[in-house]
């Protein structure tokens, strides 16, 4: 069977190996014996109205998210997105372009653009940075959820958050708030960087809402990558190791860059 | 008298620092403790030099420092690389009188990017050099384009810059600026004519974000780039490289003036060249200025060689979370033709984030150790396992895992005699050249680690 993955501006919108998720997808899906194409948009490529089982976008810095929205309206994707979505594809967010799901991106000088409104919050910049690790839970799998924050925006008005509940780290709008989006087949979470490769379990999460919309179910007995198991439980024991701290202690506030 | 104990406390801590052998960063906190404006109280040389940039910093003030003293011109720099508001202080008051008046005729600063507004809102240079604007620790940077208005917010007025022409993003800094000289590496041997790397960050004009072309990428995002939208393109070099030639290990400055590497990697020919026009800006000739640099080796422990064994071995620190050290380390090892087996060691990425932030892995060109001669890599350190999932999925074969880097480092001592490079941090270093004096002792043996393999 075929897959069809779209990544959106990946040179535009790729910090951090961001690019790392869709990898990760891909490797997954042909280790279940998918065809997988991976096609990727750039500003002024784009093929409106194609299939696509996951359209996916990642970090950019907050002058490249703006343009990236304004090639999204520019190039009829933003309404390819918006139908796409209501018909059921998966669509994966990262790092500022979950900023683009919600309605409107209030910046630092004052000014508003709109984002593709598929989902109900606002996103504020902010001159101080949210840094750090966040260890957190999700209901869509058991195992916790490990990553890094490095942002300069509140979001707010989330409903439905992908992590509800985070014992370390800042969420979408202040330390230990819950953190990301998710919504039917809408995921998005400002973590940094390849979040789906450091989370294994959250990967199959995805792979699993892309498969269910072929009427495919992950099989039980699938390949398990170990490696990415061993570098998982790694971070996960070093994070818990750090879960008495409090907001305050040493790599845990936000900070200026001076 | 604040001004006054604040001098004689770090002078003294400084003395005691030495005696110990540690002490930059200490003496000029006490000194900022007592009298927290002491840098502008201070009667500085006339010629205030100040070098930020993601990387190169240290390498472009020490070969500067270099080219100042070979002119017999009484330079202080910060010898070891302590960049920060506490080292700059701690250097300048260490070379002031009693009475505050700084005994140099230039003062070189490496400054942190983060710390130029709070160190030139005391210290106005006059001039100030920006080496490079790239994806550098992002734990504490954000990304490069924060960084950039960081710096552009501590431009004060009256400053001259000099920028690196080749960058589109430290080009930026001379909008809406008159005092404005350039550098480049013009195009030559080592160009490309596409990107090549992970990421291509000169895609879009940081100043329209319209897609930008380029006629030729030298290294990373540096190359002759033009923005057909806005206009935004490389401006003619006031210092240029005319070519670099990294066979031979050599770059020519304006044609005719040549330089031989002791290092032959892009970044160090850039950081050459940096060193290079700083010393032509401060009035020295250029055949003068290129005949301090000459086979100049850097003292900094950038590069390293040492012996594991019976393999020869080059210890190449690459700064974790910077792309375009651990890139140029990486070309460099490429562009070896003898076999060698890699050591990479990613232990303690940050004092401050235990969790080993490790995102950066994925910006690093590691596709570049597909090359034929290299026969053998290990990765080591506590993200090792992160490592090798990067290399996992990019597809590379002849890899294995130890995360015990003694194991690692008697695991290779133990067999064969080819070539070893080790790419690992300043903050892992160490860990590794321990292993080389134990190793005296304890040849043979292994550590408690395991040996996880692939292919």
């Amino acid at each position: 069977m075929e897959m069809r993955l779209i990544h959106i501006y990946p040179d535009l919108m790729n910090l951090y190996g961001s690019y790392a998720n869709v990898l990760v997808l891909q490797q997954f899906l042909e280790d279940m014996g998918y065809e997988v194409t991976v096609e990727k948009l750039e500003p002024g490529e784009e093929r409106v109205g194609r299939r696509g089982d996951l359209f996916y976008m990642g970090a950019g810095t907050e002058h490249s998210a703006r343009a990236a929205m304004g090639y999204l309206e520019e190039g009829g994707l933003s309404g390819w997105l918006k139908e796409a979505a209501r018909d059921g594809a998966v669509l994966f967010f990262a790092g500022t372009a979950m900023e683009l799901l919600g309605r409107e991106i209030r910046e630092r000088d004052g000014t508003v653009y709109q984002g593709l409104g598929l989902a109900d919050f606002i996103t504020e910049h902010v001159e101080k940075r949210m840094v750090g690790d966040v260890y957190g839970h999700t209901v869509l799998c058991p195992e916790a959820v490990v990553g890094f924050m490095n942002k300069s925006a509140r979001i707010k008005g989330v409903g439905t958050p992908l992590l509800c509940d985070l014992e370390l780290g800042w969420g979408n709008e202040t330390y230990l708030s819950p953190e990301g989006f998710h919504q039917g087949n809408l995921f998005a979470s400002e973590l940094t960087g390849p979040l789906l490769v450091k989370n294994p379990h959250l990967l199959e999460v995805v792979v699993a809402a892309i498969c269910a919309r072929q009427g495919q179910k992950l099989p039980e007995d699938r390949t398990r990558d170990s490696l990415a198991w061993e570098a998982y439980r790694a971070t996960a024991a070093r994070l818990q190791g750090r879960l008495w701290q409090k907001p305050g202690f040493p790599g845990m506030g936000a900070h200026s860059l001076m | 008298m604040r001004k006054w104990l604040a001098i004689v406390l770090c002078k003294i801590c400084r003395l005691v620092g030495r005696c110990v052998g540690r002490g930059s960063s200490l003496p000029g906190k006490l000194a900022l403790a007592v009298c927290p404006d002491i840098l502008g109280r201070l009667q500085l040389p006339r010629q205030v030099i100040a070098i930020t940039g993601s990387s190169g910093k240290t390498s472009t003030v020490e070969m500067a420092a270099a080219i100042c003293q070979a002119a017999g011109q009484k330079v202080i720099y910060n010898r070891e690389g302590a960049n920060q508001i506490e080292g700059i202080v701690t250097m300048v008051l260490s070379h002031a009188t009693l009475a505050g008046r700084v005994k140099a005729k230039v003062l070189l600063m490496e400054v942190d990017e983060r710390y130029t507004a709070r160190v030139f809102s005391y210290i106005c240079p006059t001039r100030l050099v920006v080496t490079n604007l790239c994806r550098d620790q992002l734990t504490r940077n954000g990304h490069p384009e924060e960084v950039c208005g960081v710096i552009d917010a501590a431009i004060r007025p009256g400053m001259e810059l000099l920028l690196n022409g080749d960058d589109p993003l430290a080009s930026c800094l001379a909008r809406g600026r008159g005092k404005v000289k350039w550098f480049g590496v013009d195009r030559c041997a080592i160009s490309r004519d596409h990107p090549a790397g992970v990421y291509h960050d000169g895609a879009y004009c940081p100043v329209c974000k319209e897609p930008m072309e380029y006629t030729y990428v030298n290294h990373s995002h540096m190359g002759g780039y033009r923005c057909m939208h806005c206009g935004h393109a490389r401006p003619c070099p006031d210092y240029a490289a005319t070519e670099v030639d990294l066979e031979k290990g050599r770059i020519l400055l304006e044609g005719d003036i040549q330089i031989w590497l002791s290092h032959s990697s892009i970044s160090h020919a850039y950081n050459v060249l940096v060193a290079w026009a700083v010393g032509c800006s401060l009035g020295i000739p250029g055949r003068e200025a290129a005949a301090a640099l000459d086979g100049y080796k850097l003292q900094n422990g950038r590069v390293q060689s040492f012996v594991l064994g019976r393999h020869p071995g080059v210890l190449l620190v690459s700064k974790h979370e910077n792309t375009i050290a651990y890139d140029t380390n990486l070309q460099y090892i490429a562009s070896r033709q003898e076999d060698c087996t890699v050591l990479i060691i990613v232990d303690a990425v940050s004092r401050k984030y235990p969790a080993c932030e490790t995102s950066w892995l994925w910006d690093i060109d590691f596709a570049l150790l597909s090359a034929p001669h290299v026969k053998r890599i290990l990765l080591s350190g506590q993200c090792c396992r992160d490592l090798a999932e990067r290399f996992l999925l990019l597809g590379l074969q002849g890899w294995s895992i130890q995360p015990d880097i003694a194991a690692a480092a008697a695991d290779i001592r133990n067999q064969g005699e080819e070539e070893v490079y080790v790419i690992t941090c300043f903050s892992d270093r160490d860990k590794f050249l321990s292993c080389l004096q134990e190793g005296r002792g304890t040849c043979g043996t292994h550590g408690g680690g395991r040996l996880w393999k692939c292919a």
